[in-house]
């Protein structure tokens, strides 16, 4: 019998057993003609000896609670398709609905991807026992997830196409504290994202138009815990939130909110269906992420000042201008393109300058999801 | 490694593609112990992999390395944490509009 992943006792297990595996159900795959998605993950290098020296002493009871937990995978049954997978009616679907959601889940699988590519290669770099044990850990949950996501395609006939690998690719850098404040706020937003939906529909069942929103809340609980992992580990270097890193903090809330803002104004039919105002839900979903990174930022965005709204509209719409100038092309496609830029950075600007909201960081970061 | 040179280097490499519904991954690892630094490019060797649906493959191959000269991974070091953004969930289809 071939053993599932969700029958695995251990993380390590798990993790053998994906890698071990192999059930052989590639009919379905190959029958049908597919349209077929070239998956085009980044890849990232960092400065890994930094990363290897970190050292969670100063929160191992958190620490060691929050791995335990992992190791245990509450989730590891979730991710499975069971009587509640509804039949989708793709071919009934409104062709403007069905690309942007197409697209909605084509992104959110390149990310799982790349989240588990960076956190795999800062696995196999690193020795520190405790980074490298959570790393492995938040790799299986991103392929999982992946995985989870790229079955929803199937169904809709869109083959993900892992060929990359083959092409010659560019290996970027980051620095350390800079992957901890972006994924951190990352998975946190995701997390509030996705409860943000679930809680939604909830409500209102009827706008519930593929059964994959049914899986988010339990999802969303592996985004929040990766999000307590980077809690932890920036606690253990206070530097890392004080002193002129509160500028760089408050340049990634910045860049993350309008980042999301921008996009999800892309997607005005998948907003519609799921019968959520985009503005609604970019607030909401700000809101909580502000509430839960009190527990690690020393600040917070004013997202109630009025020069905010007023700053995303402004860059959403110098965006729009931007993409229309290089369709365009040309000369006038140019200054277009600059000029759309310069608004762009100038509504960015507005944005940071925001005074922020100062705040008092607890003793201990921890959190658990409560929305 | 050169101010400006680029150097190509090959290594043989492991490569995993797993296309299963619990885990879709695909992972390069190089089994001589190179090491990437920014900037650096690679290109595995070969036809294209390609799990089918529910299995997982893994190959041994050869990479070849493309070397960053000395300037360009300083340019790369510098001017890589610009791309950070690319790390959230909702940034990453170039399309403005769809």
């Amino acid at each position: 019998m071939n053993m599932h992943t969700a029958d695995a006792v251990t993380a390590e297990e798990s993790i053998a057993i994906q890698e071990r595996q192999a059930a052989f159900d590639s009919k379905a795959a190959t029958a049908v003609a597919m349209q077929d998605t070239l998956l085009t993950p980044r890849f990232y290098t960092t400065d890994f000896d930094e990363l290897d020296a970190i050292d969670v002493s100063s929160v191992r009871e958190d620490w060691d609670k929050l791995i335990a937990q992992m190791v245990s995978d509450p989730n590891k049954g979730h991710f499975k398709k069971n009587e509640d997978w509804d039949h989708v009616d793709w071919d009934g679907m409104d062709p403007t609905l069905r690309k942007e959601f197409i697209d909605f889940l084509i992104s959110s699988c390149t990310a799982e991807f790349s989240g588990c590519v960076l956190y795999k290669e800062m696995k196999r770099r690193g020795s520190n026992k405790d980074i490298t044990q959570l790393f492995q850990l938040m790799a299986r949950d991103e392929a999982r997830h992946a995985g989870f996501i790229n079955d929803a395609l199937r169904e809709a006939g869109v083959a993900v196409n892992l060929g990359f690998l083959t092409q010659k690719k560019k290996y970027t850098y980051f620095r350390p504290k800079f992957i901890y404040y972006a994924t951190y706020l990352s998975e946190k937003i995701g997390y509030a994202r996705y409860i943000t939906i679930f809680r939604h529909l909830e409500a209102h069942p009827e706008h519930r138009f593929h059964p994959i929103f049914k899986w988010f809340q339990e999802w969303c609980n592996d985004e929040f815990s990766h999000g307590e992992a980077f809690a932890l580990l920036m606690k253990t270097d206070p530097k890392l939130t004080s002193g002129g890193n509160v500028w760089w903090i408050k340049f990634f809330l910045t860049a993350v909110y309008s980042t999301m803002h921008v996009r999800d104004h892309q997607r005005p039919a998948f907003h519609a269906a799921l019968g959520v105002d985009t503005d609604w839900y970019g607030h909401e979903v700000f809101t909580k992420t502000s509430e839960l990174s009190k527990q690690i930022f020393p600040i917070t965005l004013d997202i109630e000042h009025p020069r905010w709204a007023r700053g995303l509209k402004r860059l959403q719409a110098a965006n729009a201008d931007i993409a229309e100038a290089k369709e365009r092309g040309g000369l006038s496609g140019w200054l277009g393109k600059t000029w759309g830029s310069a608004r762009a950075a100038a509504a960015f600007v507005s944005l940071y300058t925001i005074p922020s909201v100062p705040n008092r960081v607890p003793e201990s970061p921890r959190l658990e999801p409560a929305y | 490694m050169g101010l400006l040179t680029k150097e190509v280097e090959r290594a043989p490499c492991t490569v995993e593609i797993s296309h299963k519904f619990e885990s879709l991954h695909a992972h390069v690892r190089f089994d001589n112990g190179a090491v990437i630094y920014p900037g650096d490019e690679v290109k595995v060797q070969g036809p294209e992999i390609m799990a089918p649906f529910g299995e997982i493959v893994t190959e041994q191959r050869m990479a070849t390395i493309f070397r960053a000269s000395k300037l360009e991974r300083l340019w790369t070091r510098l001017t890589g944490d610009l791309e950070v953004m690319e790390l959230c969930e909702f940034s990453f289809s170039d399309e403005v509009t769809l």
